[in-house]
C-alpha cells in the first residue's frame, strides 16, 4: 500500500465540501447551486472512500455508491426543474423565489 | 284502595303524555276531551278508594304502599310511596272533581285559542302533580310534588307568553315559590342529617318522642312553615297571587283558588306532629294567617279588575284555614279548604263567563247591570258570594264559622286576638264581595258592556260545557257546608281526625254564638257595601288609606328596592368591575399573546432559499462543535 495517507484525502474531502458551501449559499443561479450540491455530495464520497480503505471495510464503498444514485436522481430532479423555469421564462435566480416567506 | 289511588293518580300523567305525543295529530278539541276525561277517570280512581276507605273501620283507613326504591345512598332510602289515608283522600277528590269540572268549563272557555293542546297538557299535568303531592308517601316525594305544581303553575301562568306582563307574572311566581321550595328542602336536609329518613312516621314519631331537640323541631318547623306561606300566598310571600291572575281564568280558578294555593294548608294538617312539637311555630302560622286575612280584605276593598278581587280574598280565606291549622283545627281547617275549592272556583267561573261574555272585560268600572242579560251567571255569582260572605245555610257558613269559634275555643290573648281577627274579616269579606257583585252585576249597564252583549246574544252566556261545571259547582257550594252542623252530624270532621287529632273543641254554644256574630257582620258588610253603591260612593274615601291600599301597601315596591334592585346593582357591579377587566380581559389578552407570538415566528419566514441552508448549514455546525465538546 503506498501513496498519500488517508489525513490527505479527508483534507480534500472537507476542502470540496466547504467550496460545495459556499457554492449553495453564496451564488444566485440555481444551476451553480444544483453544482455545488453534487460537489458535496461528491465530497462526501471521497471520505467514504478514504475511510473504507482505512478501516478494510467494504461498506463505506457501497455507501458512495448508494450517494452516486442519489445523486443522479437529485440532479433529474434538480435538472426539471431548472428547465421548467428557463420554459415559462422566469428568472434563473433562486432569490426571486419567496412565496414561502411568512 | 290502593289500584284506585294508583288510577287516580296515573290517569292526568297518562292524559298529559297522550296529548303531548299526539302533537298535532289530534285536533284542539280532541285534546279537550282526552285532557278532560283523564281528569274524571283520575276521579272515578279517587271515588273508588274513598268508597273503600268509608266501608272501612276509621282505625284501618291508612294505607302506605311502595311501588320500588326510588333513591338510595348509603343509609338513606326514599321509596316511591303513596299514602292514602282520610286526608289525602279528601284532597284526592276535590283536585280530581273540581278539577275534572274546571277542566271541563275550559273545553268552552279556551275555545278558539290558537295553543289549546299545550293548555290542556299541561292542565292534565298540573293535575297530576298536585295528586303527586297529596298522595307522596314521604315527604320528598311531597317535595317533588310541591316543585311540579310549582312548574305547572309557572308554565298555566305564563300560558299567554306573548304578554310580557303574563311573562312576568309567570317569573314571579315561580321565583317566590322556588323560594318557599327552597326554604323546605333546607329543613328536609336537617331531618336527612338528624334522623337519616324523611319517611312521614320516623319523622313524625322523632317529633312526638321528642327524640330531636327543640330547636331541631323549631327549625324544621319553620321550614316546613315558610314553604307552606309561599305556596299559599300568605305574608310575606303573597305578592305573586294577584300577579297570577295574568293566565286563563280557569287556571286562575283551579290552580289559584281550589288547589294549588291551599297546598299549605294541607302540609300544615299533614305534618302537624312536627309542628304540635313546635306551638310557637304553629301560632306564628295562625298568626300570618289572620295577618294575611286582614290585610288581604282591606285591598281588595280597592281593586277594580274582577279577578284580582277573587285573588285577595282567596289569600283572605287562605287566611283563615292557616288560622284553623294554626290554632290546631285540622278538621275544620280541611273542612273550609274543602268548601272554599267549591265557592272560589265557582267564583272564578262564573267571573270567567262574565269576562268571555264582555270579550276579555276585566275592568268592573267597565260592567254593571249584567242581572238582566245573564241570568244563570248571575244567580251562581249571588250563591258563591253569599257562600263566601258565609251566609247561612251556604258552605262558607258552617266552615269559616267553625274556624272562628275555634279559634275562640283555644282562649288566651293569642286566641282572643284571633277570634276577634277573624269576626273582622268577616265584615270585611262583606263589604269585598258584595261591592264586586254590585259593581258587576246591578245598577245601570256600563258604556263598554252594553253593545259587546248585544252584539253576542246569539250564543247567551256561554255553552254547555261551562254552564254544567258553573252549574255543580253552585249546588256544591250551596249544600256542601251540610256536611258538618255542629250538635247535629259532623262526618266530615270525624273523617279526618283519626289523622289529625285537633287540638281544640269548640262547643256548640260556643259554635252558634260566633255564628251569630260572624253572620251579623257580614250583613253589616253587605249593607255598608249597598249604601255605598247605591250612593255611588267608594268604600274607602280617605285619600292617604286609598293610596296606600292602591298600592297594596307598598309590599312589591319594598321588595324591589330591598331585593331585587341590590340584586341588580351587585350584578352590574360583578360585570363592569370583574367580569369586563378580569374574565373577558384575560381571554383577550391570552388571544393577544398568541397573535404576537405567531407573527414574531412568521417573520423568520423569509422565503429565501438561501437563508434556510444557511441556518441549516450553522446547526449543523454548531451541532457537531457540540459533539466535539461534549466529548
Amino acid at each position: 500500500m503506498s501513496g498519500p495517507g488517508i489525513p490527505w484525502y479527508l483534507a480534500i474531502s472537507a476542502m470540496l465540501f466547504s467550496i460545495g458551501v459556499a457554492g449553495v449559499l453564496l451564488r444566485r443561479s440555481p444551476l451553480i447551486v444544483l453544482l455545488s450540491l453534487e460537489i458535496m455530495l461528491n465530497a462526501s464520497n471521497l471520505a467514504f472512500v478514504g475511510f473504507s480503505r482505512l478501516f478494510g471495510e467494504m461498506d463505506g464503498q457501497v455507501f458512495a455508491l448508494a450517494v452516486m444514485a442519489v445523486a443522479a436522481a437529485e440532479v433529474c430532479v434538480g435538472l426539471g426543474l431548472i428547465v421548467a423555469m428557463a420554459r415559462r421564462n422566469l428568472a434563473l435566480d433562486v432569490d426571486s423565489f419567496t412565496e414561502l416567506r411568512g | 284502595m290502593i289500584t284506585g289511588a294508583w288510577v287516580c293518580l296515573l290517569a292526568p300523567l297518562a292524559g298529559f303524555l297522550a296529548i303531548l305525543l299526539a302533537g298535532t295529530r289530534i285536533t284542539r278539541r280532541q285534546a279537550g276531551i282526552v285532557s278532560t276525561a283523564s281528569v274524571f277517570v283520575g276521579f272515578a280512581g279517587a271515588l273508588v278508594a274513598f268508597l273503600d276507605a268509608w266501608s272501612r273501620d276509621p282505625d284501618d283507613r291508612t294505607e302506605l304502599t311502595t311501588a320500588w326504591t326510588w333513591l338510595k345512598a348509603g343509609e338513606f332510602e326514599v321509596g316511591l310511596q303513596l299514602l292514602v289515608d282520610p286526608l289525602s283522600l279528601v284532597m284526592m277528590l276535590i283536585v280530581t272533581g273540581v278539577g275534572g269540572l274546571i277542566v271541563l268549563y275550559s273545553n268552552g272557555y279556551m275555545a278558539g285559542e290558537d295553543e289549546e293542546r299545550r293548555y290542556f297538557a299541561y292542565m292534565a299535568f298540573f293535575v297530576f302533580s298536585m295528586l303527586m303531592l297529596v298522595m307522596g308517601g314521604n315527604l320528598l316525594l311531597l317535595l317533588v310534588g310541591w316543585g311540579l305544581v310549582g312548574l305547572a303553575s309557572y308554565l298555566l301562568i305564563g300560558y299567554y307568553h306573548d304578554r310580557t306582563s303574563a311573562v312576568a307574572a309567570a317569573k314571579k311566581a315561580f321565583v317566590i315559590n322556588a323560594l318557599g321550595d327552597a326554604i323546605m328542602a333546607l329543613g328536609f336536609f336537617l331531618l336527612v342529617a338528624k334522623l337519616g329518613s324523611l319517611d312521614f312516621g320516623v319523622v313524625f314519631d322523632a317529633a312526638e318522642s321528642g327524640e330531636l331537640s327543640d330547636t331541631v323541631v323549631t327549625l324544621a318547623a319553620l321550614a316546613l312553615l315558610g314553604g307552606a306561606v309561599a305556596k299559599s300566598a300568605q305574608i310575606p310571600f303573597h305578592t305573586w297571587l294577584p300577579d297570577a291572575m295574568e293566565g286563563p281564568t280557569p287556571v286562575s280558578a283551579l290552580i289559584h283558588a281550589a288547589t294549588m294555593v291551599t297546598a299549605g294548608v294541607y302540609l300544615i294538617c299533614r305534618t302537624h306532629p312536627v309542628f304540635e312539637a313546635a306551638p310557637d311555630v304553629q301560632h306564628l302560622a295562625a298568626i300570618i294567617g289572620m295577618v294575611t286575612l286582614l290585610v288581604a280584605g282591606v285591598v281588595a276593598l280597592v281593586q277594580w279588575d274582577i279577578k284580582r278581587v277573587i285573588a285577595y280574598s282567596t289569600m283572605s280565606q287562605i287566611g283563615y284555614m292557616f288560622v284553623g291549622a294554626g290554632v290546631g283545627a285540622y278538621g275544620f281547617a280541611m273542612f273550609h279548604l274543602f268548601t272554599h275549592a267549591f265557592f272560589k272556583a265557582l267564583l272564578f267561573l262564573a267571573a270567567g263567563m262574565v269576562i268571555h261574555h264582555l270579550h276579555g272585560e276585566q275592568d268592573i268600572r267597565k260592567m254593571g247591570g249584567l242581572k238582566s242579560s245573564m241570568p244563570f251567571t248571575h244567580v251562581t255569582f249571588l250563591v258563591g258570594t253569599l257562600a263566601l260572605i258565609g251566609i247561612p245555610p251556604l258552605s262558607g257558613f258552617w266552615s269559616k264559622d267553625a274556624i272562628v269559634s275555634s279559634a275562640g275555643a283555644m282562649g288566651g290573648v293569642l286566641g282572643w286576638t284571633l277570634y276577634v281577627g277573624c269576626l273582622v274579616g268577616a265584615l270585611l269579606t262583606g263589604l269585598y264581595a258584595m261591592r264586586l257583585y254590585f259593581y258587576v252585576f246591578r245598577g245601570e249597564p256600563a258604556a263598554g258592556a252594553a253593545p259587546a252583549a248585544a252584539e253576542h246574544g246569539h250564543h247567551g252566556e256561554g255553552p254547555q260545557s261551562m254552564k254544567i261545571p258553573v252549574a255543580v259547582l253552585a249546588v256544591g257550594s250551596a249544600i256542601a257546608g251540610l256536611l258538618q252542623i255542629p250538635g247535629v252530624w259532623e262526618p266530615f270532621d270525624t273523617w279526618i281526625d283519626p289523622v289529625a287529632e285537633p287540638l281544640v273543641h269548640p262547643s256548640v254554644a260556643e259554635d252558634y254564638l260566633t255564628s251569630l256574630f260572624a253572620v251579623t257582620l257580614g250583613t253589616i258588610g253587605i249593607y255598608l257595601a249597598w249604601r255605598a253603591f247605591t250612593a255611588g260612593r267608594e268604600l274607602v274615601r280617605a285619600g292617604g288609606v286609598r293610596t296606600a291600599l292602591e298600592h297594596k301597601l307598598w309590599f312589591d315596591e319594598l321588595y324591589d328596592a330591598v331585593f331585587s334592585r341590590p340584586a341588580q346593582a351587585i350584578a352590574v357591579g360583578l360585570r363592569d368591575r370583574f367580569e369586563g377587566p378580569v374574565v373577558q380581559g384575560g381571554l383577550d389578552e391570552v388571544a393577544e399573546g398568541t397573535l404576537r407570538g405567531a407573527a414574531a415566528t412568521s417573520a423568520a419566514q423569509t422565503g429565501l432559499l438561501r437563508t434556510y441552508a444557511l441556518a441549516i448549514t450553522i446547526s449543523v455546525a454548531v451541532l457537531a462543535l457540540v459533539f466535539l465538546v461534549v466529548r
